[in-house]
């Protein structure tokens, strides 16, 4: 496994949202690093300004000041196209919302996006079906979001994500449509994810339930960070987890 | 390459149905509006279309047919001196004022006198050669079976034709002329009926078969005077009969009304197609956003958008096709006259895709809404 190093480093970024006349700074100088192969949990109320935090980092959202920088990359200087092309190439994405077109069987769901990194069809099937292997779906891979569970479909997203083999992974409210035992189910493959993959996973919630599956929770309120926290009891070993 | 577009277009079915249909009727009503058109005024040229000779000659810039005027009687010699010239036939013109024997009033008409001998070359798609052959009667005449009613006589019967008494002698279909009734006779006939003009025998055209009709372009080059101050004009049938349904078509401004109805048409057609595929768009536009921030550009989710709306187009087209078969079958068999060209339904053809690819581009601006930063709230 890679050693954790610095992948993602925020710089004091602003963000404030215009609604009407009123004026909202969501974010005000804050500064953030995370680290490669951990998970780390952004946990906080409705409304402090996570998903704010997590656009700003992965590219999504321009942020009114400060600076990210993303695997060496800084990421708000790239143009339109490069940074298209940097969330092509590195980045993965979980929404609340599962987003899986509903003409596509599983396995097309995670192959589509293969298709723009330009794999080739044999290649892409390979590694779909290696994804949805590893979200432990590929009893379903043939079946259409109308025939899956949301569990199974937030799983499929995840693939979907994960079949890109991405160094940085992000999950906004992951768990926040499903039920108990399939947040849970979510929430550890995205941990495993960041072990067996040494991907940076950025998972922002305000589902306090999840806080005891990351390796890192920081606390949020009213954008900002109130505490960083390791959790060295986090999920199990990898070694015990995940052999074949 | 998943092919997200086409599998969306099945399984989704039901909604891109509408577009579908909509761009299959619009396909429809242009080309039969067209065919519609196109029928009525090849009506205008049945003399020539119908008629199995390769050049005619007549007065020099005659815009159509029914506008002929009488040319100088030794046009004939000099057009048979030329060796591509197989045969050379007069054909008469004159308007005509029929009394049939019911009192309909009198009725105005067109007279064709032609050459009543089994070779004829006027009509000769239309009066098979035994009912030419009874034209040889003085004051035997044939209209078309359409036009019975309308000028009150049945076969075998009599009326004053400009006059002069006539016999029915038989009728043939494909003999309506536009805007009024064709009555053929033989030229004999047709000179009896030329009243009030100097020289009755005098024809308005001379038809021409060609040893080789294949060269006939080059061959009604040549039979052509050129000069400004010609006496008489010779053009190949096709180009004849092509300025004649022009010129009906302008004349009258159904050329302009079937512009104004095609335009009417597409823009129905593009409304509707269009807003089929917005909500289309606007129905998986999270999904397109999920994709966006996973890395496919705006141009890569315009591509799938536009393929889709070709999809449509060329379903549309298919089924457009069968459709106006469909209908344009139905007018034939109701006499209803109908034509087409090869050019005015490739036209149609381009229309319909067009109106398919411009609805596209219009729900590609729904794509502006798939932002990935909106999947955060
Ligand atoms: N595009 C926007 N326009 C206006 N206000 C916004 C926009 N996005 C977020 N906000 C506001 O910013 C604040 C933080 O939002 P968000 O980052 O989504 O919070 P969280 O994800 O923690 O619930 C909220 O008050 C929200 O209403
Ligand atoms: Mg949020």
């Amino acid at each position: 496994m890679s050693a954790m190093t610095t992948a993602i480093r925020a710089d004091r970024v602003a963000k404030a949202f215009l609604s009407g006349k009123v004026r909202t700074q969501v974010l005000d100088g804050l500064s953030i690093e995370l680290m490669s192969a951990e998970l780390t949990l952004i946990s906080g109320p409705s409304g402090c300004g996570k998903s704010t935090l997590l656009a700003i980092l992965s590219g999504l959202e321009r942020p009114d000041a400060g600076r990210v920088e993303a695997l060496g990359e800084r990421v708000w200087e790239l143009d339109r196209a490069g940074l298209q092309r940097f969330r092509l190439q590195h980045l993965g994405f979980v929404f609340q919302g599962f987003n899986l077109f509903p003409a596509l069987t599983a396995l097309e769901q995670v192959m589509l996006p293969l298709g723009y990194l330009g794999l080739g069809h044999a290649a892409a099937r390979q590694r779909a079906e290696a994804a949805l292997d590893e979200v432990d779906l590929a009893h379903r891979r043939h079946l259409r979001p109308a025939e899956l569970s949301g569990g199974e479909k937030q799983r499929v997203a995840i693939a979907r994500a994960l079949a890109k083999q991405p160094q940085l992974f992000f999950a906004d409210e992951p768990t926040s449509a499903l039920d108990a035992r399939s947040g849970q189910t979510v929430i550890d493959i995205l941990h495993r994810i960041a072990r067996s993959h040494g991907a940076t996973v950025l998972c922002v919630s305000h589902d306090p339930r999840l806080v005891t599956h990351a390796d890192r929770v920081l606390r949020m309120e009213d954008g900002r960070i109130l505490s960083d926290q390791r959790n060295p009891a986090a999920g199990p070993p990898l070694a015990e987890e995940s052999s074949p | 390459m998943i092919a997200l577009a086409r599998k969306t277009l099945i399984y989704e079915w039901r909604r891109f149905l509408p577009a579908t249909l909509a761009v299959a009727f619009s396909g429809m009503l242009l080309l039969v509006q067209l065919a519609l058109v196109l029928g009525i005024f090849e009506s205008a040229s049945t003399y020539i279309t119908r008629s199995s000779a390769d050049l005619w000659a007549g007065y020099p810039g005659t815009q159509s047919i029914d506008l002929g005027r009488p040319i100088s009687r030794d046009v004939e010699m000099r057009l048979l001196m030329d060796p591509a010239v197989a045969r050379v036939e007069p054909f008469q013109w004159v308007d005509g004022d029929w009394h049939g024997p019911v009192d309909l009033g009198s009725v105005s008409v067109f007279i064709s006198g032609i050459d009543p001998s089994p070779r004829g070359l006027a009509f000769a798609d239309v009066i098979p050669p035994a009912l030419r052959l009874l034209l040889q009667e003085p004051g035997a005449v044939i209209v078309d079976r359409a036009d019975l009613p309308k000028l009150g006589i049945g076969v075998g019967d009599r009326a004053i034709l400009n006059g002069v008494r006539v016999r029915l002698v038989g009728t043939a279909t494909g003999l309506r002329a536009l805007g009024g009734v064709n009555i053929v006779t033989s030229l004999a006939t047709a000179r009896r009926l030329n009243q009030g003009v100097d020289d009755p025998g005098q024809v308005a055209y001379y038809l021409i078969k060609l040893k080789q009709p294949a060269a006939a372009a080059a061959v009604a080059r040549r039979l052509d005077p050129q000069s400004a101050h010609r006496r008489y004009a010779v053009w190949t049938a096709q180009d004849f009969s092509a300025r004649t349904v022009r010129y009906w078509l302008f004349e009258t401004g159904a050329g302009l009304g079937v512009v104004f109805m095609s335009a009417v048409v597409f823009l129905v057609g593009a409304v509707i197609t269009s807003q089929t595929l917005m909500g289309a768009v606007a129905g998986s536009v999270t999904e397109y956003a999920t994709l966006n921030a996973l890395g496919a550009s705006y141009a890569a989710l315009s591509r799938v958008v536009m393929e889709q709306a070709t999809w449509i187009g060329t379903l549309g087209l298919l089924l457009g096709g069968v459709l106006s078969a469909l209908v344009l079958a139905v007018a034939v068999g109701q006499d209803v006259p109908v034509a087409l060209s090869p050019l005015g339904v490739l036209v149609c053809a381009g229309l319909v895709m067009a109106i398919a690819l411009v609805s596209g581009l219009m729900a590609v601006r729904t794509l502006r809404r798939a932002d990935p930063a909106r999947l955060l709230r």
